[in-house]
């Protein structure tokens, strides 16, 4: 057996090994590797600039156990942007885990905010916690919130809660934030809050959800659109508040190199093989 | 006890049992496999129960009687478990089922289909607006099979596919990008300072078990490529 063929017929657990070489050394011995800002970043930071101070803002939280890491960064920037901008700022989760994590996101911002910063339960933010239906639960929300959920995700009564005494629909709403993890339901938030009611969406997804959802950008659906690791990173980057986000984003473009490095070698080495005629 | 640091710990050893999967089935993965399956279905179950009970059983307990249909409904669901009352089940599946399609097809129209044609009228003064506009007409095209690919068709349909490529492509390194990313977040967490020490003597632990089941055969080694 040649050694091209030995090479090519490389049992996949080495593989693996080298990729789990390339992921943790990284994260033991950061490596910092310049950073280019994506359009799609950019613009969705450029509209949540763009929000008026003091508006009130939906934040759909969609990060579970898996997804948290990526996109979770991200969203712990997005709701410390918001409200160093004062904005009111209401969460609800369409899917039982994330409504966990979401509360986790929200906490990891809090304990970043300064003092100076308002962010009291109730007043500044409100998470509505898990709300049942999926889309047509995202429907029933935007059209009448106290329809879908009396209680938050605390338990305490949404009408007892001061920030919510004038909300009760997507109307009330200036913005809002779709961060749907691998859920696939950024197409919720664009047929049920963006067409009906002409609310201005951002979004944010896994990184291999992005080539679905550009599309949406390109046509002015959504706002902008932040995608995984890179996607946190690049917020926490633009808005210059240093995160977790960062190091992963450093460990992916390790990973990157590797897993490219391994494309790269298995076409050359197919191609020899062909050209030498063997099987 | 941080309950966090807790967390994590058991955490770092049910990843280590479930990444085993990559050496080949054995039982260590199938306990880490076994036990995500059932606390998600549990927490799912929690989190559901509560949700019903918050919004619609305590909404009827405060005078709103008109959510007892949705409860009645739901529990039509539950007619299932008896095979000759499967039938009564189907009534508020087709209910949910026609609502969501009704919801989403108000809108998927406008969203899906009206806004991303619009989102394709472009003007042609950049690179990226004449790529966007060749690129949706020739993969729409390539989709035409009522043509016969001759003539200057055949180009149209060529480019077309090219783009489809591209696009995979990028969904496939997209794909890639995404695996590691759900690695790197479990490694962050395992290799941690305060947690690192654990997640190294799990995996010690692991190895061994797993070398003492391959040596004496109880555990079959995974051959298949």
């Amino acid at each position: 057996m040649s050694i091209i063929k030995k090479i090519l017929d490389m049992d996949q657990r080495i593989i693996y090994l080298g990729m789990f070489i390339a992921l943790a050394y990284p994260i033991l011995s950061p490596v910092i590797l310049p950073v280019a800002i994506q359009d799609y970043s950019t613009q969705a930071f450029n509209f949540a600039v763009s929000i008026p101070d003091g508006s009130y803002v939906l934040i759909e939280g969609g990060n579970a156990a898996a997804t948290h890491p990526q996109c979770g960064p991200g969203l712990t920037a997005n709701i410390y942007h918001l409200l160093t901008k004062q904005c009111k700022l209401v969460f609800f989760s369409i899917t039982a885990e994330p409504a966990y994590w979401t509360q986790v996101e929200i906490d990891n911002a809090l304990a970043k905010l300064p003092a100076t910063v308002a962010a009291k339960n109730g007043v500044n933010w409100v998470n509505l916690g898990y709300i049942s239906g999926g889309e047509s639960g995202v429907a029933a929300l935007a059209a009448d919130i106290r329809s879908v959920v009396s209680k938050d995700h605390f338990g305490k009564p949404i009408n007892d809660l001061p920030m919510m005494k004038d909300i009760n629909s997507a109307k009330n709403f200036a913005a809002a934030f779709w961060w749907g993890g691998s859920e696939g339901s950024i197409p919720y938030g664009i047929r049920q809050l963006v067409g009906p009611y002409n609310l201005p969406m951002s979004g944010s997804c896994t990184t291999n959800e992005v080539p679905n959802y550009s599309p949406y950008v390109s046509s002015g659906q959504l706002k902008g659109l932040f995608g995984g690791i890179r996607g946190s990173a690049e917020y926490e980057l633009l808005l210059k508040v240093p995160g977790p986000a960062l190091a992963q984003a450093m460990a992916t473009n390790i990973g990157g190199l590797y897993f490219l490095g391994l494309v790269l070698l298995g076409n050359i080495l197919y191609l020899t093989q062909r050209l030498r005629g063997e099987k | 006890m941080d309950m966090i640091w807790l967390g994590l710990i058991v955490g770092s050893f049910v990843s280590i049992g479930a990444y085993t999967v990559l050496i080949g089935d054995n039982p260590i993965s199938k306990i880490t496999e076994h036990l995500y399956t059932g606390i998600l279905a549990g927490y799912t179950l929690a989190i559901n129960w509560d949700f019903v009970m918050k919004n619609a059983v305590g909404k009827v307990q405060g005078g709103q009687f008109d959510f007892i249909i949705p409860i009645i409904l739901s529990l039509m669901l539950f007619t299932r478990l008896k095979p000759e009352w499967i039938w009564i089940s189907r009534y508020p599946v087709a209910l949910t089922v026609g609502v969501g399609m009704g919801l989403a097809m108000r809108a998927s129209v406008l969203s899906d289909f009206v806004g991303q044609i619009q989102g394709t009228l472009l003007p042609i003064n950049n690179i990226n607006n004449i790529v966007m506009i060749i690129g949706t007409i020739t993969a729409a095209s390539y989709f035409l099979f009522t043509t016969k690919y001759s003539g200057p068709y055949k180009y149209v349909n060529q480019s077309g596919l090219l783009f489809l490529l591209v696009a995979f492509g990028v969904t496939y390194g997209s794909t890639a990008s995404f695996r590691f990313e759900l690695v790197i977040g479990r490694l962050v967490d395992m290799l941690r300072p305060d947690v690192a020490m654990y997640t190294y003597g799990f995996l010690v632990l692991v190895a061994i078990i797993l070398i003492y089941g391959y040596t004496t055969k109880r555990i079959p080694w995974y051959k298949g490529r």
